[in-house]
C-alpha cells in the first residue's frame, strides 16, 4: 500500500514537469483579442493602420435600424474610422462618404503613402444595368481623394474591367507599386494576386505574380509591408482551415514559397485581410471565428530585445614576451617559454592559443648562447584563461534553406546564475525555448537569432537577464 | 642509549661550528660586503691587474703601461689605513716574462690636493700626456725583480685617511696609487688590498677602490668568467665602451637588471674597439655587469686587456671593485597581452 501511494506522489510530482517542458517548447507567439468597434450581426473586414486609428468596412447601418441595401437587396460595405480615444478605447466609429455610399459597396481598400489618396473596391457598372437585381456586377478598383470624412473626385482605375473581377488594393510604402486581387483571364486559378508599377505617373499592366504565390485556388487581400513582406489570403491546400493568411517576399526577383502564419491567426475558420505596424509587433485582421466577420487584434508574443550583445567569441590567444629582451638585438640568449598546458615556444616574443580555459602556470627558461647555460624557471606567470561570462549561441555561421540544424546554449557562462528560461528568437518571427532546439529556416536571408537567458527572482533581487545575438545566414543551394 | 643519542648530537653540533668557521674563513658571501677593499675585487673575479714595462708592445694587453686606482676610505674612519700590494715584484711566480725579468715597475701612493678625479680631470689617468700624477705623494718605490716581494704583499702607510683628498659626494677621503712600469718589457701581475693593518688584509667597512681604465689578466681557464662593475651616475643615457686587445677572446655581455646580457663586439690583438650602450633611466645609481666570457673552441692564455668608458659627454666611467647598489641581477620581466585568435 505504502508503495503504490509512492509511485502515485512520484508520478504526481513528475506529470506536471513534463507538462510544463511541453509546453515550454511550444511558447504561443501571438496573443489576439477582438476589438471593441465590430458591431455583431455585421460584418466587420478589411482593417488598414491610421496615424488615428483604424480604418475598416463594414456592411453596418449608418444610423437607425435600416440596412444600407445595393440593387441586389444586399446590404452594403462602406468605410469607416475607428479613432482611438486613448490606446485601447475607441471613438464610435465614423463613415467615410462616397456619392457612391448608398448604392455600391465601398469595399476593400487602401491609403497611398500620401495620406490622401484613397484606394477601394467598389462595383465597375453604375449604369442602367446595374439596378438589375440579377446582375452580376464586377467589382474593380477606384481611386479617389479623402477630404475629411468625404471621399471625393472619384475615377476609376484604369485596369477596370467589367467582365472580371479586380480589387483589395494595396499599395507600396514607396508608392511605386499596386498590389490587387483579380480573376481576369491568365491567372494561375480562381483570383490571384497582381502588382502594377506607377511608371511616368501611370500604372503598368497588371503582372500575375506567378505561381509561387498564386495557386489554382484563391488567393485575395494582398497587403505589402513595409519590411517588404507581402501577406495576403488564400485557400489553398495546406493551411489551417478555409481562408488562411501567409507571406511571401521577393528574393533575387522571386517570390518565395509562401509561409503560413500560425495560430491563433490562422485558425480553421476563415481568416483574412491581414495588416501589421511596421515593427510587426502588432496588428490586425479579419476572421469570422467568432461566425461572423469580425477584426482581431494581434500582438507578438515574442520577445526581441532593441539591446542584445552580440556574442563574443572566446579568445584563449595570449602573447608573451619578456621584455626587457625585446630592447636590444644583441641578445645572446634564448627564450623558451613553456605555456603549462605541454606546449612550447621559442623567442622573446611567442604567441600562444589555449584550448580551453583554465589556470596555466607559464615558465620562461632562458639559454645564455654565450655560456650555453640554462637557467630553468627564470620566471613564471600565472596565466588565468576564462571564458567570457556571457549566454553563448552555438550555431552554424551558414544554413542552406530548409536544412534543419540544431542550436543549444552549451557553452554559456553565466556563473551564480540559476537559469530558468532560455529563450531564442530565430529572427523570422518564430521562437523557441529550451537549451537545445531544432530549427530550419524557409527563406534565404540574414537572420538575427537572439538567446535571452533569465533566472527567477531570488531572494532581495528580481530575475536576470542576459541576452546575446548572432547572425546566421541562410542560402538557398544554387 | 641515551648517552649515545646525547653524543652523536653534540658531534653534529661540532660540525655544524666547524662548517660556520670554514665559510667565514673561505670569504664566504656573508662577509663580501666587509671584504670590499681587494683590487680586483671578489665579486669582478679578475685574477690581477696588470702593467708592462715601458719597453713593452702594447699588443701584449697594456695601452700605456701605467695604472690608476682610487681608494675611498669614509670620512668617519680615523684608524691608520695601509694600501697593500701583492707581488710588486716583476719576477718569480705570477709576472709574465718578456725573455729575461728586466723590468722596474713603480708604486706611488698619493693623497692631499688634486687626487680627487671628480675635481680633477687629469688624475684620472686616462687622457695621454696629462698629469695623472696630481697630489701629494705620500710614498713610493720601485720594485724589480725581487724574490722578497714575490707572491708576498708589501705595505704602503700607515696613512692618516684624512692624508687623502675629502670628496664631499662620496663623503671619502680619496688615495690614489699609481703603478708604472718605468723600465723593461715584462708584465708585472699584482693585486691591492686596502687594510687597516699593515701586515694582514683586513677591511674596512664602506671602503671601496676603482679605477677609470682596467688593465687586467684574465683567467687562463675556460670556465671562469670576469666581471667589471661600472658605475651609472646621474645623468647618463648612453655609454660608449672602449676595449682593447682583446684578442678576440670569447664575449662581452653587459648585464643589469634591465639587461640579460648585450653583447658588445671584442677587440682583436693590438685592436680597439668601440661600441654604445643605452642606459635605461632605471639602471641609473645602480652597476652594470661586463662579465667576460672567454673563447670556448680555443684556449686564450696569457690574455691581458684594457677596458675603459665614457658617457655621452665624454666623461669616463668608475669601475668599482666593490660594485655599488651590489652586483646587478637580472630581473625578466614577462608581458601577457591577450590577441586575437590567428585566422586559420
Amino acid at each position: 500500500m505504502a508503495k503504490r501511494i509512492y509511485y502515485i506522489l512520484l508520478l504526481t510530482l513528475f506529470i506536471p514537469l513534463v507538462t510544463v517542458q511541453i509546453v515550454a517548447q511550444q511558447p504561443s507567439v501571438y496573443s489576439i483579442k477582438r476589438m471593441p468597434f465590430n458591431i455583431n450581426g455585421f460584418s466587420n473586414i478589411n482593417p488598414v493602420i491610421v496615424k488615428d486609428g483604424i480604418i475598416f468596412c463594414s456592411d453596418r447601418r449608418f444610423s437607425g435600424i435600416e440596412d444600407v441595401t445595393g440593387y441586389n437587396g444586399k446590404r452594403l460595405y462602406n468605410i469607416y474610422i475607428a479613432e482611438k480615444r486613448d490606446t485601447s478605447v475607441y471613438r464610435k466609429p465614423r463613415v467615410l462618404k462616397s456619392e457612391r455610399s448608398n448604392k455600391f459597396n465601398n469595399g476593400p481598400f487602401c491609403i497611398a503613402p500620401d495620406g490622401k489618396t484613397v484606394y477601394f473596391t467598389s462595383e465597375v457598372e453604375t449604369g442602367k444595368i446595374a439596378e438589375n437585381k440579377n446582375f452580376r456586377n464586377h467589382s474593380g478598383i477606384f481611386i479617389a481623394d479623402l477630404t475629411g470624412t468625404d471621399l471625393i473626385s472619384i475615377r476609376p482605375f484604369k485596369y477596370n474591367d467589367p467582365a472580371f473581377d479586380l480589387g483589395q488594393p494595396s499599395i507600396s510604402k514607396d508608392g511605386k507599386y499596386l498590389f490587387f486581387a483579380s480573376d481576369m483571364p491568365g491567372g494561375q486559378g480562381g483570383s490571384d494576386l497582381y502588382f502594377c508599377e506607377m511608371v511616368n505617373g501611370s500604372w503598368t499592366t497588371p503582372v500575375n505574380l506567378g505561381p509561387k504565390v498564386n495557386s489554382p485556388e484563391s488567393e485575395n487581400y494582398p497587403y505589402m509591408h513595409p519590411s517588404g513582406k507581402l501577406y495576403f489570403t488564400s485557400n489553398r491546400p495546406g493551411g489551417i482551415g478555409k481562408l488562411d493568411v501567409y507571406f511571401t517576399t521577393l528574393t533575387g526577383g522571386a517570390w518565395d514559397d509562401p509561409f503560413l502564419l500560425p495560430e491563433p491567426i490562422n485558425s480553421t475558420a476563415d481568416d483574412f485581410a491581414f495588416v501589421a505596424e511596421e515593427n510587426l509587433q502588432k496588428g490586425y485582421f479579419s476572421s469570422n471565428r467568432g461566425n461572423e466577420d469580425d477584426i482581431y487584434e494581434f500582438v507578438s508574443n515574442i520577445i526581441r530585445k532593441a539591446k542584445c550583445d552580440s556574442i563574443q567569441e572566446n579568445n584563449y590567444c595570449y602573447r608573451f614576451i619578456e621584455e626587457n629582451a625585446v630592447k636590444y638585438d644583441t641578445m645572446p640568449f634564448r627564450y623558451e617559454w613553456k605555456f603549462g598546458d605541454g606546449n612550447n615556444a621559442t623567442g622573446p616574443v611567442v604567441e600562444h592559443c589555449y584550448d580551453n580555459p583554465g589556470t596555466y602556470t607559464v615558465q620562461l627558461d632562458v639559454v645564455n648562447l654565450v655560456t650555453k647555460e640554462v637557467t630553468y624557471n627564470e620566471k613564471s606567470e600565472t596565466v588565468v584563461v576564462t571564458e567570457i561570462e556571457q549566454p553563448y549561441i552555438s550555431a552554424p555561421d551558414r544554413v542552406e534553406v530548409s536544412q534543419r540544424i540544431s542550436l543549444n546554449a552549451d557553452s554559456t557562462n553565466l556563473p551564480g546564475w540559476n537559469i530558468s528560461q532560455y529563450y531564442w528568437n530565430f529572427g523570422d518571427e518564430t521562437i523557441g525555448v529550451g537549451k537545445e532546439i531544432q530549427k530550419s529556416y524557409l527563406r534565404p536571408g540574414i537572420y538575427n537569432i537572439q538567446l535571452i537567458i533569465s533566472t527567477p527572482p531570488s531572494a532581495g533581487s528580481g530575475p536576470k537577464e542576459a541576452c546575446v545575438s548572432k547572425n546566421i545566414i541562410v542560402f538557398r543551394k544554387q | 642509549m641515551l648517552k649515545l643519542l646525547i653524543l652523536n648530537l653534540m658531534k653534529l653540533k661540532n660540525q655544524v661550528y666547524k662548517i660556520i668557521l670554514i665559510l667565514c674563513l673561505s670569504g664566504f658571501p656573508i662577509f663580501s660586503r666587509l671584504s670590499a677593499q681587494p683590487v680586483p675585487g671578489k665579486d669582478e673575479n679578475i685574477p690581477f691587474l696588470v702593467t708592462f714595462g715601458k719597453d713593452g708592445k702594447t699588443s701584449w694587453g697594456d695601452n700605456d703601461f701605467y695604472q690608476v686606482f682610487f681608494f675611498s676610505i669614509p670620512k668617519d674612519y680615523t684608524k691608520p689605513v695601509y694600501i697593500r700590494v701583492f707581488d710588486p715584484d716583476c719576477g718569480g711566480e705570477w709576472d709574465e716574462i718578456q725573455g729575461e725579468f728586466d723590468t722596474k715597475t713603480k708604486f706611488s701612493v698619493y693623497g692631499g690636493k688634486g687626487v680627487d678625479p671628480d675635481v680633477n680631470e687629469e688624475s684620472r689617468g686616462i687622457y695621454k700626456g696629462l698629469n695623472y700624477k696630481s697630489g701629494t705623494m705620500l710614498g713610493s718605490k720601485i720594485f724589480g725583480n725581487e724574490a722578497k716581494y714575490d707572491n708576498k704583499y708589501y705595505s704602503f702607510g700607515p696613512f692618516n685617511p684624512s692624508e687623502g683628498d675629502f670628496n664631499a659626494k662620496w663623503n671619502s677621503y680619496m688615495f690614489k696609487m699609481v703603478c708604472e712600469g718605468i723600465s723593461g718589457d715584462d708584465g708585472n701581475l699584482y693585486k691591492y688590498f686596502l687594510s687597516s693593518d699593515p701586515d694582514n688584509n683586513v677591511p674596512i667597512e664602506g671602503a671601496n677602490a676603482f679605477t677609470y681604465a682596467y688593465h687586467f689578466r684574465m683567467w687562463n681557464d675556460f670556465k671562469s668568467v670576469a666581471h667589471i662593475y661600472p658605475y651609472i651616475d646621474t645623468g647618463i643615457v648612453s655609454i660608449k665602451e672602449k676595449n682593447f686587445d682583446w684578442d678576440n677572446d670569447g664575449n662581452i655581455l653587459v648585464v643589469s637588471r634591465y639587461k640579460q646580457g648585450i653583447n658588445v663586439p671584442v677587440s682583436n690583438e693590438d685592436d680597439e674597439v668601440i661600441s654604445n650602450i643605452s642606459i635605461e633611466p632605471q639602471e641609473i645609481g645602480s652597476s652594470l655587469d661586463f662579465q667576460f666570457h672567454k673563447r670556448q673552441d680555443e684556449l686564450v692564455k696569457n690574455n691581458n686587456v684594457v677596458i675603459k668608458l665614457e658617457n655621452q659627454r665624454g666623461d669616463a666611467l668608475k669601475f668599482f671593485s666593490s660594485p655599488i647598489g651590489g652586483v646587478p641581477v637580472y630581473q625578466p620581466k614577462i608581458n601577457v597581452q591577450q590577441v586575437k585568435k590567428p585566422k586559420k
